[in-house]
């Protein structure tokens, strides 16, 4: 038992879930290169190594366990980038570098949703002759089938809640409970029609219907439910041949898909291997020595390997530093007192050294840029506004800080609890900077780390406990589920989004004006750009309640070997887009 | 001998209960009993953001909403008799011994667990030969060479085994052997079935890393064990009756003190068996050690339930065995 207790120290296993990004493309700028006449970045500017070369192997590893590979049971980013060499959703993401890449297109639809004049009703067709694996037809019914078995989430319990939070009836159990039952608000009046019929209009049904893996179809008869993931049913270039669970997948060329039904996938080598459970610094030095294509996390290289990539030219040519798809943040939780006063959480977003939490997460190019906003760069709605001075003064503002804290009566400051994640390095080093930040000007800060595997169960995202324990402060982060300005907010600043566990709105932001917002967005009448000015609306309003402490725009430092072709930081997933890449030799 | 085994085998079986009922308690009451309700227990494996419904559902399909008794039964039923369970659209029986399925991924524990069995037999196995070879080799020359340039070098070398931690002198060993220098590279495990040669390339690295610790014990074991009855009087004896060197030390003076040994070995063997959990880290192989890491990690109650219950039973098996093989090694030991 001490073997097993020494063994849970460390590893800090990094979730990577959410899908989207910036939504402009994270062009030149921040290389954070150093040394000699080293070229980095070729896919963050554009595709690097661009290549039609057909044939070879393509190697993945992971330094831990996907969520699942079955596409209805999905929400790592990675997993969901993956899933799309063999599975193809009702829409996907352009596979495009820059801004391009975040919207969405059809995948084995034939266009975008046609959505009924009152939002309520959404349309998909889908592409006749589109062939499974093992020849049989794709139909409307197996899209359908594909969404209803995501309803039981005893069963398949990773996935995103979207539907059953849109769709017309939200009590209906899934076919593994209820096999007699119908989700009636999914109608297939043809095989090759779907309709979705919604509670309530919601312009971003396509990113619903298209960010995840959930409505890529599923044959009824091939359904084996939990068991699934072992071998899904490929609509993709590439199908299982083998997956050993926690060891390795082998996927080889699908027969049965071309080219010409899915515009936004390759197939351009002959086998695809993802070795499970790879130490992550083993995986670094397996990709610089070329003997591995790509990292599947996708986060970058680890410390070690950061240092010998930045010191070697030769390396560095080979290394891409682009935005990560996420804001990392610390969250002040407006129902912990005296936090419950907006002056104090105000004071704390002043005295927050900037820099020191920038470096605590890795640096400018590791860590990312040091963030003001909550909507990322790019994002529609976005503004660079600075209300705390943190890249002004990015050291802190102490003087601001203290007339913060007089307004709200603790001239003397007070004393409340942080919780951070005690497996996650980087978290343990923001914690330690913020408290010593904040002891300047007087706040005192208890530490309280918490294993990452249950944090937001059990822990920070769970009110009672964060009430009941003083905990005013929390860390975080959020990766968008798709990109705009619901998928980044919405979760974190909606009062409708608290729950009692799992909660992700830790600063408990329930702002009339706010709410209002969402409800309001939603209307069928609005133009993309005027959603896009709500939520920057939203944003603001929501920084100036100061319920978040934005740390950085994540970064990633990601090395590929010389023999990766079409690589590029595709902006939907903060990494490679996997469904393009190829290999030289 | 045979009352002797069947009398093991039933207290084993005990032994294994009390075991379980430990972990049990560890992972299923004291959460309980630290404030957290079956809700926020279940929210852990529902992903990101989930639904009230959705953790309810999640409550029901683990069975966190009966008794603690009640699901304790159901452990013990599954492992007894087997467990009829569904994760889709049938219901499969799942044969004992049923560890339940994964809190995780809904699949079976038990599989997954033997699927990782061979990696770490193979490691474990491998490494105790090694081991044993290198390190009572060793102990026996230190000992008979004592106070020699050989002794000192030998024994500081495994002090220094003794001394280094397996992550580090396993990264030590990627290093120069698997990147700077590529004898052994992409160390992955493969079965012996696929690649018999390549199965032994790939683990010489973790085999010497796993070895180097326990060689080291055991080297200073056997030297001090042979020092110790080298200076017996039945070897001087066994000297003056003209018998060989080679027959005195092996014959008389290993066999005296390799009992210890066999104690100890017994002890890392069982230990080993049920996860080398910092190799298989280092070194990235899917055995039981990298299972439990996971299992934890995921805080996966049924794996960790499973993985305890399993290594419980390797250390058990072992110290039997082990003590049956003292009665054959030691003429003085009677089993009885």
């Amino acid at each position: 038992m001490a073997a097993l207790a020494l063994a849970a120290c460390g590893g800090g296993a990094t979730s990577t879930t959410g899908a989207a990004g910036p939504t402009g493309g994270s062009t030149g700028g921040s290389t954070g290169a150093t040394g000699g006449n080293a070229v980095a970045n070729a896919g963050v500017t554009g595709i690097a190594n661009p290549s039609d070369h057909k044939g070879g192997t393509l190697t993945f590893a992971s330094s831990s366990t996907p969520d699942s590979l079955d596409g209805g049971n999905e929400y790592y980013a990675w997993t969901l980038n993956f899933n799309r060499l063999y599975q193809t959703p009702l829409l996907t993401y352009k596979s495009s570098p820059g801004g391009a890449g975040t919207t969405m297109v059809p995948g084995i639809a034939t266009a975008l949703g046609q959505v009924s004049p009152d939002g309520l009703t959404w349309t998909y067709h889908i592409k006749k002759g589109l062939k499974y694996e093992d020849g049989s037809a794709v139909t409307a019914g197996d899209v359908k089938y594909a969404v209803e078995r995501t309803y039981d989430r005893g069963v398949l319990a990773n996935g995103p809640s979207y539907f059953p939070q849109l769709l017309a009836d939200p009590t209906y159990k899934g076919p593994y409970k209820d096999p007699n039952g119908d989700l009636t608000s999914i109608v297939v009046p043809d095989p090759y029609t779907i309709q979705f019929h919604l509670l309530a209009p919601f312009p971003d049904f396509d990113y619903v219907v298209g960010a995840f893996g959930q409505t890529a179809p599923v044959p009824k008869a091939k359904d084996t439910g939990a068991k699934y993931e072992l071998h899904p049913m490929s609509t993709g270039p590439y199908m299982f041949q083998s997956y050993q669970v926690n060891k390795q997948a082998v996927l080889v060329k699908n027969p049965n898909w071309t080219q010409n039904e899915d515009t936004e996938a390759r197939q351009n080598v002959d086998k695809v291997i993802l070795t499970l459970n790879v130490n992550a610094d083993d995986i670094d030095n397996r990709l610089i020595s070329g003997d591995l294509d790509v990292d599947s996390a996708g986060s970058g290289v680890q410390a070690a390997a950061r240092a010998k990539v930045l010191g070697n030219p030769s390396l560095l040519k080979n290394s891409d530093n682009g935005f990560g798809n996420r804001e990392w943040f610390i969250y002040l939780d407006s129902k912990v007192a005296p936090l419950t006063n907006v002056a104090c959480r105000q004071a704390i977003e002043y005295a927050a050294n900037k820099t020191d939490l920038q470096t605590a997460y890795g640096g400018p190019v590791a860590g990312g840029d040091i963030a003001s906003t909550l909507l990322l760069p790019g994002m529609g709605g976005y503004s660079a506004f600075d209300l705390y001075n943190a890249k002004s003064q990015p050291g802190g503002d102490v003087a601001n800080a203290k007339k913060a804290l007089t307004t709200c009566g603790k001239a003397n400051g007070f004393t409340t609890g942080l919780a951070y994640r005690s497996d996650r390095p980087k978290e343990v080093a923001g914690a330690q900077a913020l408290q010593q930040a904040l002891k300047a000007v007087g706040i005192n800060v208890q530490l309280h780390g918490y294993p990452a595997g249950n944090y937001y169960g059990n822990f920070a995202g769970a009110p009672t406990f964060m009430h009941k324990n003083n905990i005013g402060i929390a860390f975080g982060g959020w990766a968008p589920d798709w990109p705009d300005g619901y998928g980044m907010l919405w979760a974190l600043t909606s009062g409708n989004s608290i729950v009692p566990t799992g909660n992700a709105n830790i600063g408990e932001l329930n702002d009339p004006a706010v709410n209002k917002l969402f409800k309001d967005v939603a209307s069928p009448k609005l133009t993309l750009d005027q959603r896009s000015a709500m939520y920057g609306q939203v944003d603001k309003l929501s920084m100036q309640q100061a319920v978040i402490l934005p740390e950085v725009y994540a970064k990633v430092l990601i090395y590929r070997p010389p023999t990766v072709t079409n690589a590029y930081i595709d902006n939907a997933w903060g990494m490679y887009n996997y469904a393009v890449l190829g290999k030289s030799s | 001998m045979i009352t002797f085994i069947i009398r093991r085998l039933i207290t084993a079986i005990f032994l294994l209960l009390v075991v379980s009922v430990i972990t049990f308690a560890i992972f299923f009451l004291i959460p309980r009993l630290a404030g957290q309700n079956a809700n926020e227990l279940a929210a852990q494996y529902v992903g990101r953001n989930p639904t009230p419904a959705a953790i309810q559902q999640m409550v029901e399909r683990l069975g966190l909403d009966q008794p603690l008794p009640v699901q304790y039964w159901h452990f013990l039923k599954g492992l007894v008799a087997g467990e009829n369970y569904s994760a889709g659209p049938s219901v499969t029986y799942c044969p004992p011994p049923c560890f339940g399925y994964s809190f995780r991924s809904q699949l079976a524990v038990w599989p997954q667990m033997v699927s990782a069995l061979p990696v770490t037999v193979s490691l474990a196995l491998g490494a105790a030969i090694l081991w044993l070879l290198g390190g009572v080799s060793i102990g026996v020359l230190s000992a008979l060479r004592r106070g020699s340039i050989f002794d000192r070098f030998s024994m500081g070398v495994a002090l220094a085994g003794v001394s280094l931690p397996i992550f580090f002198t396993g990264l030590i060993s990627l290093e120069l052997f698997s990147y700077k220098w590529p004898l052994f590279p992409n160390v992955e495990y493969v079965n012996i079935a696929v690649n018999p040669l390549l199965w032994a390339r790939n683990l010489v690295l973790p085999w010497v890393t796993l070895a180097f610790l326990y060689a080291a014990l055991y080297a200073r074991l056997t030297r001090a064990g042979m020092l110790e009855t080298m200076n017996e009087d039945y070897i001087r004896t066994a000297r003056a009756k003209g018998l060989r060197e080679r027959s005195v030390v092996v014959k008389h003076g290993l066999r005296a003190a390799l009992t210890p040994i066999l104690t100890i070995f017994g002890m890392d063997l069982g230990l080993l068996l049920g996860g080398a959990i910092l190799t298989e880290s280092t070194f990235s192989l899917p055995g039981l050690g990298q299972f439990t890491v996971l299992a934890i990690q995921n805080q996966d109650f049924p794996e960790i339930m499973g993985v305890v219950m399993l290594a419980a039973f390797f250390i058990v098996i072992a110290n039997m065995l082990v003590d049956i093989l003292y009665a054959a090694i030691d003429p003085r030991v009677r089993i009885s």
